[in-house]
């Protein structure tokens, strides 16, 4: 079976050509994905539209309201961004334990995120950050926010002719810090059982604020924790707080059993996780000491 | 230290190294010939059922196809190592999913996976077992119901699904256990786990102008692929010829065939060279993974730790053939007696068909299943008894003289040396440092597998030395080994000798690369030729010089005799004007290692030839909330007798330890009623580069009577003590005591509730 490979050299070309192929025209970027999926099940598109001429969408950009990151952004270019040091820095950390080296040298945050993995590593951060994507499709453009961009596993709102162009978030306020941990059976190329991305500021008064935890592969997709969010919102992580904390994270996912881990050791991981995160992120800012972890 | 020796002792690089890094070693699956095909495998997709009917006519008329091959394209012939429960492909009936059932060729690999989608298979659905529980229930189905038509070699005691009853057994076990202070039983159990060559299995066959079957492959063993191909088409041995590749990793699982006899197959119908290479998920699903066994040990103690006696009984999971899984029934018995003097023992063993993968011969093959089981309990008894878990089996280990289980007197034991030197270097003294932190060791002892090896030592016009030999190089390095007995014998430098290896129809036998024996075999085999060859060279010197040969004396580089002297380059100018060159045969069978036969029953492995003697400390901690693990510093002593190259010693334990560690913490290959869940890498996990702790190694150097300067068989062992040595330091560390393999994450979380909630 034959399977045509196009390679556009805009962004126009590449939308009108996805048009006009139809639904079984497939993007690839870096093809850490859709290659594994075309030798899983045998089953080829009829055609391939490389995207990787579009340079354009291959660049970390930020301003005074926050960053963009192209989609053709590779998950090696963002664990070794010197802006994602200090207070983004669990952006690093979600981008430098998915897959091996050779994975992240070539695949894409686009590519993560297009795919809907409920166990993509850097959904979780990027939800915390509270990022929007942008597509654009024959229809024009258009911009989601990426918790409602995915609807679940390999399931989100693109339409089949739309490009992802890049993924924006606005620079979290004041004093903060993030982390990110995950749980897996080794410490390279592994697919998450329990992903956990936390961003927590310090209000003046010393408590934490504007919390914000997301949690992925506990789920059909990665959430926000809003009620152990709200709970944290103005406490100090007592021992204490950190446990209940925990325990509504955990209430809050919904995990599989699967050949990687049963549901009840996901759940019990989401517990632990969510409050490592918390800590972890707020020793961050009691030892950042100054704002410098926000630059 | 003061060598005596020029090349022994020495850690060289190896002579393969060059092609391996430079990328250009010819791998079995670079291998291509002129006019090539390719062959895929249509597997079943049931575990237990009778074949209706095949179709192929679809498959044959696509694009590219050249054939399509079932069992009736080649003569109907059982093979297998103890039991003939084996056939090339399915002819009525499927015992597992993954069991291949015919193979298309065609022009590309591609068109063949097409065409396999397009040949239509029937199935009626039998029911199946699973487990080894069930399969030895009075009434379970059986995986082969006409088992009693098999072929099978007379030791074997057979009933149903059990392929083997063997037993091991030594003075009165019921009277010692009631002496006993204490009893202790316990069942572990352990997991599949797959080889993990880096090298898929690859072969090429074709039928040459005179009908005889030409193979290359990357097999370990070209002799025994020989043999078995041979059988199966109804060949003499001579009418196949089997060549090497480089071989990209084996451990044992690739002793048995791989693709070659489907390749074989393939080639008779379409007439064309054909090429097999497994895929990943072959690999997985229909390799030749290691047995999982299920071990229930009694042992009974004096209250200062004295072991009085040992009852066991083992179900070892062959899958749907019985392979080596026999074999590893066997010698399981003589690693769960120990290596410690026990008076008493009753041991009884079986291998039982399951409908599930068959199994095959893993490096070390019931070395970490047994190990795991023995040494995990010594430590429970330790506990139990109070008694520091190193100074019980001091009180326990065999010695020098004593005599092993089945009644062989042993000979360089250093066992005790293993153990003090392991426990010094990973800090016994302070075996709990933390809470959450703890510290494990583990012994045993190993065989070096007998066997007969040959080789061809012939010198080149300029001097240089080819080392003829059948045995393969898989990856281990020993065949480098094997040339520096060769170069410190014959008195050159190891950079004289180039390995040609590999050809049935050229090289001498060899019993192969497999059991530790390569650099021990193949070493001894060169030594004997250099005996022979310097007689030669003796001989044309006395010509050349009027002497006689008593009177050359042999030099590093050549003879002389007086002030007169011949090079190596001159003696092979001489032989090859004047006698067809200078070739010596050098041979080496080891001695049988004498036992007692009335303590063994049935068991076809019955010795532990030139034993090795080795311990595994290692130093973790464990993430309670988690259950992760993280190994800070990990040591291997073990007696190879003679280093020979020290660094690829070192190789074969830092690689051992770490297969060790992915059988203890992380491998599995997962089934449900037959079907495996993990059939890939992503979810079969091998530990990677950031798993792999620090491995300190110390080689003691106690000489063995029969290899090559006093050298035992290395390769295997490292692999066997991880998993105890690992379950033994996490029950230090935290209390938890996992009876499985693996000891994941979630079981140690699981053990923890689960004691902490008895505590409550």
């Amino acid at each position: 079976m034959k399977v045509e490979f196009l390679e556009p050299q805009s962004l126009q070309d590449a939308v009108a050509m996805a048009k006009a192929k139809g639904v079984g025209a497939r993007f690839v970027a870096g093809g850490t994905d859709l290659v594994i999926q075309m030798r899983k099940t045998g089953v080829l598109p009829e055609a391939i539209i490389n995207l990787q001429r579009l340079r354009a969408l291959g660049e970390i950009k930020h301003d005074a309201d926050g960053f963009s990151l192209g989609a053709l952004v590779t998950h090696r270019q963002i664990e070794s961004e010197d802006r994602f040091l200090g207070g983004l820095q669990a952006l690093r950390e979600s981008a430098c334990v998915i897959g091996g080296h050779q994975v992240r040298n070539v695949a894409t945050l686009g590519g993560n995120l297009c795919n809907a993995s409920p166990a993509a590593d850097m959904v979780p951060i990027l939800l915390c950050f509270n990022a929007d994507v942008t597509l654009v499709g024959s229809s024009g453009s258009r911009n989601i926010p990426l918790a409602a961009f995915i609807e679940g596993p390999r399931k989100t709102q693109r339409a089949h002719d739309e490009v992802m162009t890049d993924i924006r978030f606005p620079k979290p306020a004041g004093k903060f810090a993030s982390a990110f941990l995950k749980g897996g059976r080794r410490r390279a190329m592994e697919i998450s059982i329990v992903a956990m991305a936390g961003v927590v500021s310090m209000s003046a008064g010393g408590t934490m604020t504007d919390v914000r935890l997301a949690m992925g592969a506990a789920g059909p997709k990665a959430i926000r924790l809003a009620q152990a969010e709200k709970f944290l919102e103005g406490k100090v992580p007592s021992k204490a707080v950190l446990e209940e904390a925990g325990k509504l994270a955990a209430a809050a996912a919904s995990p599989i059993d699967d050949v990687r881990a049963s549901a009840s050791f996901r759940r019990h991981l989401v517990g632990v996780y969510a409050r490592r995160v918390i800590e972890l992120g707020w020793n961050r800012i009691s030892e950042a000491g100054n704002d410098r972890s926000a630059a | 230290m003061n060598s005596p020796f020029r090349v022994i002792g020495k850690s060289f690089a190896r002579l393969d190294a060059r092609g391996k890094v430079s990328g250009k070693a010819v791998y079995g699956t670079d291998f291509a010939m002129q006019g090539m095909l390719h062959g895929k495998l249509i597997q079943s997709p049931i575990a237990s059922g009778e074949i209706l009917s095949i179709d192929i006519e679809r498959a044959m008329a696509m694009p590219g196809v050249y054939a399509v091959v079932t069992a009736k394209d080649i003569p109907a012939q059982r093979y297998g190592s103890f039991v003939k429960d084996m056939e090339v492909f399915a002819s009525q009936r499927v015992n597992f999913v993954g069991q291949p059932v015919a193979a298309v060729v065609a022009r590309t690999v591609e068109e063949a996976e097409e065409a396999v989608r397009a040949v239509d298979i029937k199935y009626k659905e039998l029911p199946g077992v699973f487990t080894t529980e069930e399969a030895i229930q009075a009434g379970a189905p059986l995986v082969h119901p006409a088992w009693q038509e098999y072929k099978a070699v007379p030791t074997v005691k057979r009933d149903g699904n059990v392929t083997n009853y063997a037993r091991l057994v030594l003075g009165d076990v019921e009277k010692a256990l009631k002496e006993s202070d204490r009893v202790f039983t316990h069942r572990f159990v352990t997991n599949v786990v797959h080889p993990g060559y880096t090298e898929p299995r690859a072969a090429i066959a074709h039928w040459d102008d005179s009908n005889q079957l030409v193979v290359w492959s990357n097999t370990q063993l070209p002799f025994e692929a020989q043999a078995t191909l041979a059988e199966i088409f109804k060949l003499t041995p001579s009418q196949v010829r089997v060549n090497l590749t480089v071989i990209g990793g084996g451990f044992g699982g690739k002793l048995r065939l791989g693709v070659e006899h489907y390749a074989a197959a393939a080639a008779l119908k379409a007439g064309r060279p054909v090429k097999f290479v497994s895929s990943c998920e072959e690999e997985m699903t229909s390799a030749l993974p290691r047995q999982p066994l299920t071990i229930e040990l009694t042992t009974g103690v004096t209250n200062d730790g004295k072991i009085l006696a040992k009852e066991a009984s083992i179900l070892v999971d062959t899958g749907a053939t019985s392979g080596s899984g026999v074999g590893v029934a066997s010698s399981v018995m003589l690693m769960l007696a120990g290596p410690y003097k026990i008076p008493n023992l009753r041991l009884e063993s079986r291998s039982v068909y399951t409908n599930k993968t068959p199994t095959g011969s893993f490096r070390a093959p019931a070395g970490p299943q047994g190990n795991f089981a023995v040494e995990s309990q010594m430590d429970i008894i330790a506990d139990a008894l109070n008694i520091d878990p190193l100074e019980l089996r001091l009180r326990n280990i065999v010695r020098e003289g004593d005599l092993a289980p089945n009644g062989q007197k042993l000979e360089s034991v250093s066992l005790e040396t293993c153990l003090l030197k392991a426990a010094d270097a990973i800090g016994w003294k302070d075996r709990k440092p933390a809470r959450g932190r703890g510290k494990g060791i583990a012994c045993a002892w190993w065989t070096t597998t007998s066997g007969s090896s040959g080789v061809y030592v012939k010198l080149g016009p300029d001097g240089r030395v080819f080392l003829n030999t059948g045995c393969a190089e898989i990856g281990t390095a020993a065949l480098t080994g094997a040339a520096q007995v060769l170069a410190e014998a014959l008195g050159v430098e190891l950079a004289d000798i180039q390995i040609v290896s590999g050809d049935t129809a050229s090289t001498p036998f060899d019993f192969g690369a497999q059991g530790s024996r390569t650099a021990f075999a193949v070493g001894n085999a060169c030594l004997d030729a250099v005996t022979k060859l310097q007689q030669r060279m003796k001989e044309i010197a006395a010509k050349q010089f009027s002497a006689k040969p008593e009177d050359i004396e042999i030099t590093t580089g050549g003879v002389k005799h007086g002030d007169k002297t011949l090079s190596l380059r001159e003696i092979a100018a001489v032989a090859q004007a004047s006698q067809g060159g200078l070739i010596a045969h050098g041979t080496f069978i080891a001695p049988p290692t004498l036992h007692d036969k009335e303590r063994t029953e049935n068991m076809v492995i019955t010795a532990i030839n030139s034993p090795s003697f080795h311990a595994h400390a290692v130093d973790l901690s464990v993430d309670e909330e988690t259950g992760e693990i993280k190994i800070h510093d990990y040591v291997v002593v073990q007696d190879v007798g003679r280093a020979i190259n020290p660094k690829y010693i070192e190789g074969q334990i830092e690689g051992g330890v770490v297969q060790g560690i992915g059988q203890a913490l992380s491998e599995e290959i997962v089934y449900e009623n037959g079907i495996v869940r993990n059939p890939g890498l992503t979810d079969y996990k091998m530990p990677t580069a950031m798993d792999a702790p620090n491995i300190r190694s110390f080689l003691i150097e106690s000489p063995s009577k029969v290899g090559p300067y006093g050298a035992k068989g290395v390769g295997e062992p490292p692999v066997i003590h991880p998993p105890a040595t690992i379950a033994n330091a996490i029950a230090a560390a935290v209390s938890a005591r996992v009876q499985t393999l693996p000891i994941t994450a979630e079981k140690i979380v699981r053990t923890l509730a689960e004691v902490s909630t008895k505590a409550t």
